[in-house]
């Protein structure tokens, strides 16, 4: 016999209340890895390489409220733009349901410049910026629709009242949401009775350098006009879609305090529980020659292997499932990715051996105190 | 013989609250080596502390304990674990076997702190399973074991990492007759054949017939026998 399979031994010898600690940790973890996971997809958007340039221009009234399609030609006279493109959002239904992606009006011959990752066959791209009611769809919106290039496609307007019939082009990859359908923004003008408006500007900033004396630059240009509006960086403005969740951090951050320290408690009681039964046990095993050191340490690494493992199936339960699963069909696109960091996995299997340290405490703490004698008399 | 125990003007005092209780009231004593010492006495009357002083588990308010030269009431706590694992032998009257343990290992615990090759370990604990008459049950768990027979198991784990002294807290307490005879015998011949100095708490006559020398304590204070 070692000394590592004695501390397997007793952490076994009741094996129902071991399964249950184990699956009050992975359980618990399980959910702490999930809400974490959840929490940084909703409130890290994806960012790519042209992410650093790229810059939004809404208004500063509401994300809702259009901004005139006059603005442009002022935009463009901005030292440091490169490029300046309306997005528009449509947010139709397609085949009369809610769909999980988005469309958007935009300059087709812009389009490159500012969402340059797209990938997409010259001669489809070159399709659709010469028809006018056109539009790319992102691959993985035509697999889940069976699109295909030369469908039609009708978009039935929600917040707009009209309905685009869009004539699929091309097929794009590559980008973080292949989801995606665009369309010529002029379409819509059309569509709305020759609307004058758009959604938001994106301006593609010569350089990061840049980036900063522009929104000043834009912000100021429209300051004491009608249409006051905000510029700000894409990570910005991709946050302020978060804050329409309410203060979803502090939520989940509860959630994830409340039920980590549940776990501790858990934890706590059950090996305090499990060791008050052995009371009699550690003293014989103190009257023969361990020392405290030595029953401190049985106890940790009791406790420890117990949230461990529950680290390792909760925790690593959630990894795998992420890496099995396709999560973002089983979201129904809401979640179109879902990755278990190194980092949350860290933080997750750091909780459990932090909360193995905590819950031996108490109960080594009271095995310390013991006299042998004392031990002895526990069940005498 | 030498002694192997000589203890001086010992004295225990518990104080619960404001009330103190004398359990050993300046006691002197020695034990010689390979004697077998039946300590007696009604309840309270302070052989079990006596047992524990001499053992190294309690500690004295005042007087010293020497044991193999060793004034085991001066060892910090660490020092005398180390000293309680090399020199003392442990029975107690309700076996203490740790449950999920097997027989073999069992006996094998005291020898996990002493360093030794795992081959060696095996040997010494089946001679002492063997010492007992046990070899055959080293696999059985304890509760595949009779009362006698998990008591010879304490005994063999008493006796694995050959101590001088062995102290037996009514180790006949929880046995029937032929169990218990079984015990004693042991415990004589441990004495008698390979001198180890035994010291037995016991309520019961018969058993502390077996022992070479019987004292009475009443009270917190010898009385010859």
């Amino acid at each position: 016999m070692t000394i590592a399979g004695f501390i397997v031994k007793n952490a076994l010898r009741n094996k129902r209340r071991a399964l249950l600690s184990i699956l009050s940790v992975s359980v618990s973890l399980f959910l702490f890895v999930t809400l974490l996971t959840l929490m940084r997809e909703l409130t890290s958007p994806p960012e790519d390489i042209g992410a650093s340039l790229r810059i939004a221009v809404r208004s500063k009234v509401s994300i809702a409220d259009p901004l005139p399609a006059r603005q442009l030609p002022l935009i463009e006279k901005i030292p440091g733009v490169q490029a300046v493109m309306p997005l528009t959002y449509f947010g139709g239904k397609f085949r009369d349901e809610e769909v999980m992606f988005a469309q958007f009006g935009v300059f087709p011959e812009r389009f490159v410049e500012l969402f340059g990752e797209a990938k997409i066959p010259a001669e489809q791209f070159d399709a659709w910026k010469k028809d006018r009611t056109s539009c790319i769809v992102g691959q993985e919106t035509a697999t889940k629709y069976g699109l295909k290039v030369g469908d039609r496609m009708t978009l039935t307007g929600t917040f707009y009242p009209c309905d685009l019939e869009l004539k699929v082009v091309g097929l794009y990859t590559g980008t973080l949401d292949d989801r995606n359908v665009w369309f010529h923004q002029s379409y819509l003008d059309e569509a709305l009775g020759n609307w004058g408006n758009v959604g938001t500007w994106w301006i593609r900033a010569a350089s990061a350098e840049v980036a900063p004396q522009i929104i000043t630059a834009v912000n100021a240009a429209f300051e004491n006009t009608a249409n006051p509006v905000r510029a700000e960086t894409e990570r910005a403005f991709q946050m302020s879609f978060v804050s329409m969740w309410g203060n979803i951090k502090v939520l989940i951050g509860s959630i994830c305090a409340v039920v980590v320290f549940t776990l501790l408690l858990v934890s706590a009681s059950t090996m305090s529980m499990a060791i008050r039964e052995r009371f009699r046990e550690l003293a014989v095993l103190k009257a023969i020659g361990f020392r405290r050191r030595e029953l401190f340490a049985f106890i940790l690494a009791e406790s420890m292997a117990l949230s461990v493992l529950g680290a390792v199936v909760g925790a690593g339960g959630c990894w795998l499932l992420a890496n099995t699963v396709n999560i973002e069909k089983a979201t129904g696109g809401f979640f179109p990715f879902f990755d278990v960091t190194p980092r949350i996995l860290g933080l997750a299997f750091a909780i459990a051996a932090t909360i193995g340290i905590v819950a031996s405490l108490a109960p080594s703490i009271a095995v310390a105190r013991t006299s042998v004698v004392e031990g002895l008399r526990t069940l005498d | 013989m030498p002694d192997i125990v000589t203890i001086r003007d010992l004295s225990k005092i518990y104080r619960q609250g404001e009330i103190e209780v004398t359990a050993l009231d300046h006691i002197s004593l020695t034990i010689a080596q390979s004697e077998f010492l039946s300590l007696m006495g009604p309840s309270g009357s302070g052989k079990s502390t006596l047992l524990h002083i001499i053992a190294g588990i309690d500690r004295p308010t005042s007087g010293e304990c020497v044991v193999q030269n060793v004034r085991v009431t001066e060892l910090d706590e660490s020092a005398l674990a180390d000293w309680r694992n090399q020199n003392v032998g442990f029975v107690f009257q309700t076996f203490n076997l740790i449950p999920v343990l097997t027989a073999f290992e069992n006996v094998e615990l005291p020898l996990l702190l002493m360093n030794l090759p795992s081959s060696r370990r095996r040997e010494l604990v089946l001679t002492a399973l063997d010492l007992v008459g046990l070899a055959d049950r080293a696999k059985h768990l304890p509760r595949q074991l009779s009362g006698g027979q998990e008591q010879r198991v304490a005994i063999a784990r008493a006796l694995v990492t050959d101590p001088k002294l062995i102290v037996a807290d009514e180790p006949t307490g929880n046995l029937d007759h032929q169990s218990a005879e079984d015990v004693l015998q042991i415990l004589q011949t441990l004495s008698r054949e390979a001198e180890k100095t035994v010291i037995m708490v016991t309520h019961d006559p018969r058993a502390a017939a077996y022992g070479s020398r019987n004292i009475h304590l009443e009270k917190g204070e010898l009385q010859l026998a």
